[in-house]
């Protein structure tokens, strides 16, 4: 490997010494890594079954009913009692997930009505239509989070260039450029958001397209500001005193001192998208319906207040994650700071 | 009994592996009248020996494991804060480098120089106006007072200086601390200000810690000097012995670092290489809702000049006279109006692709080491960038040895190439510099006050260096500066700008021993003998 520039050194080293922020990162490593793989924690296919001397994995493969001895060429249901009988018959066995349940199984094996408190058999019991609370908040993780970071992506690179492109140029273009963030950070993006999700279905690409649409402004200020002071640098003038083009001295000399402030920025806007998502799925214009969601979680919590469980879930599950990025944030913000010192 | 006793003082930053000693056992005596300077390049911890005897350091980042600091016979060193606050302000005080910095914008002026009377002396407002008054008579802004409501961005860099001294003086310091106080004002103000310093200093008997890094400044002020270096003081005695037989040899090589010797002679003959007429730059300043344009900052106002090949022409001028904005115009960096010609090349109405090919030809050399370096780029990436954009040496191969020549040319190692501009000096960082500029084989460089940001001893290393690069590929260099002392050294032609204008122009030689314009002459005498300006020429 190569060995670091001592400043990126220092900067780690200043990373891990703010210990909270350090503990968080690996914490929330540890969480995101496993829910990546949820299929295979949380599912109501079995990991392997065998079945008449062979191997078969459900996570990973479709078999129709008929493999394992049933009617119908469609693909089997195996918590079927008929189909586990069919399987355990021929002296085969079933490995299941830790947690049997999808995020979309109903649980029909209830013996009370749903939604139904913790058991051993859902540990943090079910929701209104009888599906495993636990499964639903690993997935509702997973399409959090991912959801927060495919959006800061996009957005810190629109913003990024939008920011650029004023600071650079300045003058008249940066002026007509900021009257238009004006007028369009102006515009209700709630109301914008119902409006389109009333003439589309909206789908996680559908949602992240209309959220970047305006998402995309909150690096701006910042950038352009770096840009504006950058541009009047010494070694930006020799530069152009040497003949480089614009578009090489942006990227090359201005870009890099841009980057520590909209890195620093970074977990803020993550746990921003993840609350506007989570906000827009508890009024019920977010994500279809059926998806995994924190924030539907979080609407049925209210609605059954008889059933703690689940909005207790939903908002440990929320708080642990805003906060878990929130300290991140803090430590990267620390590890920038070339005057932060250690004591 | 010494007004000021410092006894083996230490100061460390930090703790453990992290430690930094900024001063070790540092010892000083001052009396009552007598003024001591703390002489020494930056970092040499002259500043902070200040800062601790008014105990302002920021502790307990900062510590001291050893010393004494007695003031008027009584130990401050563990002083109370509540009594470090009652002598702060009252009976020692200071005054700061950059006067901008040091007052706070949004208050007026008025306001902060009674603010030390209302606190320390327990004065009515009336009773403080009038010695605010008192005051602004004593550091020569009678004529000022009744602009006390004004704020300190509407007063000149010297007189924000003049504001900064009456607030210092306003309670009768026993003991003064001034840090840099000249540092930041242009020479002609300089010269006034120390003038002033020395005056008042007569008048209340007060005792005065210098610190500074020039030592023309101290061989007018000091009654004893301490040259400081890496945190020790190397040399102390009175001023007349250490400047006559200086014993220590970091205080020789100091006192030997002042830019000597002159310029190599130049061809008289040599054809024109770059001229300039009638050359303007003018900023607008806009009014009203639609931005009319009501009148210009005219930073350059119908400049003409040449420059013949091989020869340097030095610019001088104070701040604000337009020096800077002239050579960025020159190379097409600002817009301007009037001809620019490199040779028989037009430069002007040229557009960026057009004007690619003559860069290549004339570099700019930038006065701050440290924000003229990309400090993301190794060194190799920031001379290199040159011969990438021009197409010069075709491999990278040949880049790379391209870029090493160029290394050794300026003084610095090859092996350098791979490192990053902050595990450089100042010095070197400039010596960078000079690689970017040099390594595209220009034949006309600008030099925007090359030496100026740096300490005493390394501006000498830079002219010899810069003598010995024109000598060498017959370079032609518009040389800028403030300082007349550097630009005597390598000037063959002078030019003298003043808000824009050229006030006269000349043959080095001619304009130093004969200037002819009264500015000129006011420039010099504050220059090289730091002889305040008694005619009027130059304002407060």
């Amino acid at each position: 490997m190569k060995p670091l520039k001592p400043m990126n050194a220092r900067r780690l080293e200043n990373f891990r010494a703010n210990r909270r922020g350090y503990f968080s990162l690996w914490i929330f490593l540890c969480i995101f890594l496993v829910t990546l793989f949820a299929e295979v924690i949380a599912n109501d296919k079995p990991l392997v079954i065998q079945h008449d001397g062979e191997f078969y994995s459900p996570v990973f493969m479709t078999y129709p009913e008929t493999t394992f001895g049933g009617d119908f060429p469609t693909e089997a249901d195996y918590r079927d009692p008929f189909i586990i009988e069919q399987i355990e018959a021929t002296g085969g066995w079933i490995l299941w997930p830790l947690i049997p349940y999808a995020h979309d199984t109903i649980n029909f094996n209830l013996n009370v009505p749903a939604p139904s408190p913790p058991t051993t058999d859902n540990w943090l019991g079910t929701d209104d239509q009888g599906r495993d609370v636990l499964a639903r908040a690993i997935y509702g993780f997973r399409i959090s989070v991912l959801f927060g970071l495919v959006l800061t992506l996009f957005s810190s690179i629109v913003g990024v260039a939008a920011g650029a492109v004023q600071g650079y140029f300045g003058g008249t273009t940066d002026l007509l450029f900021q009257r238009f963030i004006e007028i369009w950070s102006g515009l209700p993006v709630l109301f914008l958001l119902i409006i389109l999700a009333s003439i589309v279905e909206p789908n996680f690409w559908w949602l992240l397209g209309i959220m970047l649409l305006f998402s995309w402004m909150a690096l701006v200020g910042v950038v352009r500001a770096e840009f504006l002071r950058a541009r009047n640098f010494d070694y930006v003038r020799a530069a152009r005193a040497l003949g480089v083009s614009d578009i090489t001295i942006m990227y090359r000399h201005i870009l890099p001192n841009a980057m520590v402030a909209t890195v620093t920025f970074l977990p803020f806007i993550l746990n921003g998208s993840i609350t506007t998502l989570t906000a827009l799925d508890f009024i019920g214009f977010g994500l279809p319906p059926g998806s995994a969601s924190l924030g539907e979680l979080l609407n049925q919590g209210k609605a059954n207040m008889q059933a703690p469980w689940l909005g207790l879930t939903a908002f440990s599950v929320l708080a642990i994650m805003l906060s878990l990025l929130i300290f991140i944030g803090e430590a990267v913000r620390d590890a920038f700071d070339p005057r932060k010192t250690f004591r | 009994m010494s007004l000021l006793e410092i006894e083996n003082l230490s100061v460390s930053f930090g703790e453990g592996n992290r430690e930094v000693e900024a001063v070790r056992g540092v010892s000083l005596s001052l009396d009552k009248g007598e003024t001591a300077a703390l002489v020494g390049e930056s970092g040499s911890g002259k500043s902070v020996t200040a800062l601790s005897v008014m105990r302002l350091l920021p502790y307990p980042l900062a510590h001291h494991p050893s010393g004494s600091i007695k003031f008027a016979g009584e130990e401050i060193m563990d002083a109370p804060e509540s009594h470090m606050r009652q002598l702060r302000g009252d009976r020692m005080a200071m005054i700061f480098q950059e006067p901008l910095n040091s007052l706070n914008p949004l208050h007026c002026i008025e306001k902060q120089i009674s603010e030390v009377l209302l606190v320390h002396k327990a004065m009515t407002s009336a009773m403080a106006r009038d010695r605010v008054e008192e005051l602004m008579t004593l550091v020569g802004l009678q004529d000022q007072i009744s602009r006390l409501g004004n704020l300190p961005h509407e007063f000149s860099g010297g007189q924000q200086q003049r504001v900064m001294i009456a607030m210092a003086l306003a309670n009768e310091p026993d003991l003064l601390i001034a840090d840099e106080p000249t540092t930041a004002v242009d020479v002609t103000i300089q010269a006034q200000l120390l003038d002033l310093l020395k005056d008042l200093q007569e008048k209340l008997d007060m005792a005065l810690l210098l610190i500074t890094h020039d030592l023309s400044v101290v061989r007018h002020m000091a009654d004893t000097v301490s040259v400081m270096n890496a945190g020790r003081i190397v040399e102390q005695g009175a001023a007349a012995d250490i400047f006559e037989r200086p014993q220590d040899t970091y205080t020789k090589t100091l006192l030997a670092a002042e830019p000597k010797g002159a310029p190599m002679p130049a061809d008289a003959s040599a054809p024109d290489l770059i001229s300039g007429e009638d050359i303007k730059v003018w900023f607008p300043i806009k009014r009203g809702i639609i931005g009319r344009t009501v009148d210009h900052v005219k930073a350059v106002d119908g400049v003409s000049l040449t420059v013949k090949r091989g020869h340097t022409l030095g610019v001088v001028g104070e701040s604000g006279s337009g020096k800077s904005t002239l050579a960025r115009a020159l190379l097409r960096l600002e817009k301007s109006d009037g001809s620019i010609k490199l040779e028989d090349s037009q430069l002007q109405g040229r557009d960026a692709s057009e004007l690619r090919p003559l860069r290549k030809r004339m570099q700019i050399v930038f006065q701050d080491p440290f924000g003229s370096l990309s400090p993301r780029q190794s060194v190799g990436q920031i001379v290199g960038e040159g011969l990438v954009v021009h197409g010069i040496g075709g491999s990278e191969e040949e880049r790379r040895t391209l870029i090493a020549d160029t290394l050794k040319e300026v003084g610095l190692e090859p092996e350098m190439m791979d490192r990053y501009p902050h595990e450089f000096s100042g010095g070197q960082r400039q010596r960078i510099s000079i690689a970017r500029a040099l390594v595209l084989k220009p034949d006309f460089i600008i030099m925007d006050e090359p030496t100026s940001a740096l300490d005493m001893s390394v501006q000498a290393q830079i002219v010899e260096l810069l003598r010995d690069l024109q000598e060498r590929h017959g370079l032609t260099y518009l040389f800028i500066s403030h300082d007349l002392k550097v630009v005597r050294a390598v000037a063959h032609d002078i030019v003298v700008m003043r808000d824009g204008k050229i006030v006269e122009q000349g043959p080095a030689a001619d304009v130093f021993a004969r200037p002819q314009q009264a500015y000129t002459r006011a420039l010099m005498a504050a220059a090289l003998e730091m002889k305040a300006d008694d005619t009027g020429v130059v304002g407060i």
